[in-house]
């Protein structure tokens, strides 16, 4: 388990310092434009992640091109702008901006389907940063161990969780996309989170 | 400190976008009192991350990247500078969908120990209302036409399988009975969403059987 882990961390730049700071590029971009309001590292943030949140935006295909490019746009603008919140010690960049395209998403597909509600993705999706240095670095190694397993993954389960976390699909949608029973998706989705180590701590 | 959470289902819908906007306001008002929730949505968020990442990357064109440049002084929205952290004892999210506090509300009254407020979240499959029984209070017993979410937000109740304090969530299934009898102690206060509505078996309250239908508003 441990070498996995450390295979890893050598194959990327992403380390935590003893002070629990996480330091690696996109942190650091975000960082710069929280402080500065650094053009130039919201430009190589750019260009690294506006082609995953196109490429998010049209999985599942219910969104147009255009409507993809929106939500591009709008996701980028906003990682701009709240960019002063974000908090290297608490937060992973990429789970920061992640979460932010997750609920541009969401309440994209709801403005599309005419919901008219106060309240948007943002209210609703609460904050999961930690408040405390060992559980930050308890996260960071978890983050680690996630990205290091998930390609062992069998591919029915890699398959589901592409459709849950990727297409937003909820598990009834994707039980009757593939025509099988709903506890069947249950299960699988239980069993890659079981081989990722997810579960509740006590 | 609460006993009674979200299972690993629905955490898994919540922290992938895909709950239904009723149902993410209940589990997230949990999740902020739980830290056993807290820990594993955190994880399933970094899982969504790490799905994210490895995304086969769909080509973006430089007209993008100017337009999005060309807006960078645009005025930010009042909205991002809210605060996560409750500054009253009503959480956030309830404030924007009610004005004022609980007394504030409009309630209609179900017998003489529960009153009900709706309130309007615009989620057209759900129903999200504020039930506050009376200390002591029985709720005529019940059967449920679809699925049941309830959070406490201020004192408790019990029913045949527990008895359930502040922060706790609960979920009833279609065809579940139950009676719930509020804490003798104070008040009881529930966010609920609902499915379908709510069957009474009490003689006395089924003439409202007729009368109960979801309100989505
Ligand atoms: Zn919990």
């Amino acid at each position: 388990m441990l070498t996995v882990t450390d295979k890893f961390d050598d194959e990327t730049d992403s380390q935590v310092e003893p002070s629990g700071k996480r330091t690696d590029e996109w942190s650091e971009c975000l960082t710069l434009i929280g402080k500065n309001e650094d053009r130039a590292a919201f430009t190589r943030l750019f260009r690294h992640f506006a082609p995953l949140m196109k490429a998010f935006a049209l999985s599942g295909s219910t969104l147009s091109a255009n409507n993809a490019d929106e939500l591009v746009q709008e996701v980028m603008l906003k990682v701009w702008q709240k960019a002063g919140a974000f908090n290297a010690e608490k937060a992973a960049a990429s789970t920061w901006i992640y979460t932010i395209a997750r609920n541009s998403r969401t309440d994209l597909f709801r403005r599309l389907q005419k919901f008219d509600t106060p309240l948007s993705a943002d209210d609703v999706s609460g904050s999961q940063e930690s408040e405390e240095a060992f559980m930050v670095l308890h996260q960071k190694r978890g983050r680690d161990r996630i990205r290091a397993l998930i390609n062992e993954l069998p591919n029915d389960q890699a398959q589901i969780l592409a459709k849950v976390y990727m297409e937003g699909k909820s598990h009834s949608e994707v039980a009757g996309e593939l025509d099988i029973p709903l506890g069947t998706v249950k299960s699988r989705v239980r069993l890659a989170l079981q081989k990722l180590q997810i579960r509740f701590e006590d | 400190m609460t006993n009674f959470h979200p299972d690993l289902d629905l955490i898994t819908e919540y922290t992938a976008g895909s709950l239904p906007l009723t149902q993410s306001a209940c589990v997230s008002l949990h999740i902020s009192h739980c830290r056993r929730c807290q820990g594993i949505a955190g994880q399933l968020s970094d899982l969504g991350a790490s799905l994210f990442e490895a995304l086969e990357p769909a080509p973006v064109g430089d007209a993008q990247l100017n337009a999005v440049l060309a807006r960078l002084d645009e005025e930010v929205p009042l909205s991002y500078a809210r605060t996560s952290k409750d500054t009253s004892n009503t959480p956030a999210i309830l404030q924007r969908l009610m004005r004022g506090d609980f007394s504030d509300l409009s309630w209609k009254n179900i017998g003489s120990t529960l009153r009900i407020s709706y309130l309007q979240a615009g989620d057209p499959q759900h129903e999200l209302a504020i039930y506050h029984f009376n200390a002591g209070g029985r709720i005529p017993e019940h059967t449920h036409r679809g699925s049941e979410m309830t959070l406490i937000l201020q004192g408790g109740f019990s029913d045949a399988h527990g008895s359930y304090h502040k922060g706790d969530f609960l979920v009833r299934r279609q065809g579940d009975v139950h009676a719930p009898t509020a804490l003798q102690s104070e008040d009881c206060i529930c966010l609920v969403v609902l499915d379908a509505p709510l069957k009474f078996i009490d003689w006395k309250f089924r003439w409202m059987n007729p009368f109960l239908k979801l309100r989505t508003v």
